[in-house]
């Protein structure tokens, strides 16, 4: 072990988005204008199950944009999900541009572990 | 001898914790910072023992065996 850190999540590529919508078989992200109930704002967006709205990544900051309405117009857990995957997607598409193999488990708390192999030490 | 690797746990929410192994010193930093950029923004960081060591440390180590 040398150093540990912890990430907040922001979603900004394309690729694992679509990877993560692929993962969860959802319809795959449509970029453009999106309703929401407050407004209409620009992404790409995601259409969750159950959501009454897309969710909206702004891929130029990060950010999600979306009404649940606390819950009742979409259930949370939906969202962890997709940023969950998209954040296993991110990872083992950026190891692999680097050349680094990657090996996925499930963890008994819901977590996914991902090994990326750097190489070197051989 | 050990292996490099970086170890990525990703909660059910998300959130994600980036741990390296097997690295010396502050190499751990350059490896693991492509995968740090690409998820997000870091909120918390802590460096382990080895992070202190040098190569010069452990070449001295070793000839001190």
């Amino acid at each position: 072990m040398s150093h540990i850190v912890q990430i907040q999540t922001e979603v900004r590529d394309l690729v694992a988005v679509r990877a993560a919508c692929e993962r969860l078989k959802l319809p795959s992200p449509v970029i453009g204008s999106h309703r929401l109930y407050q407004g209409t704002v620009i992404g790409l967006g995601v259409e969750l199950p159950g959501w009454r709205y897309r969710v909206v990544c702004d891929l130029v900051n990060g950010q999600l944009r979306f009404d649940n309405f606390g819950g009742r117009w979409g259930e949370q857990v939906h969202l962890d999900q997709f940023l969950q995957n998209y954040a296993v997607e991110r990872v083992k598409i950026e190891a692999r541009k680097k050349g680094h193999s990657v090996t996925e488990q499930s963890l008994e708390d819901g977590s996914v572990k991902l090994t990326v192999n750097v190489g070197g030490g051989v | 001898m050990s292996s490099k690797t970086i170890e990525i746990i990703v909660t059910p929410n998300g959130q994600t914790r980036v741990e390296t192994k097997g690295f010396v010193g502050s190499e751990c930093r350059d490896a693991s910072r492509f995968i740090e950029q690409a998820l997000g923004q870091q909120t918390d960081e802590v460096l382990k023992v080895e992070f202190h060591q040098t190569g010069t440390n452990q070449q001295q180590v070793r000839q001190g065996e």
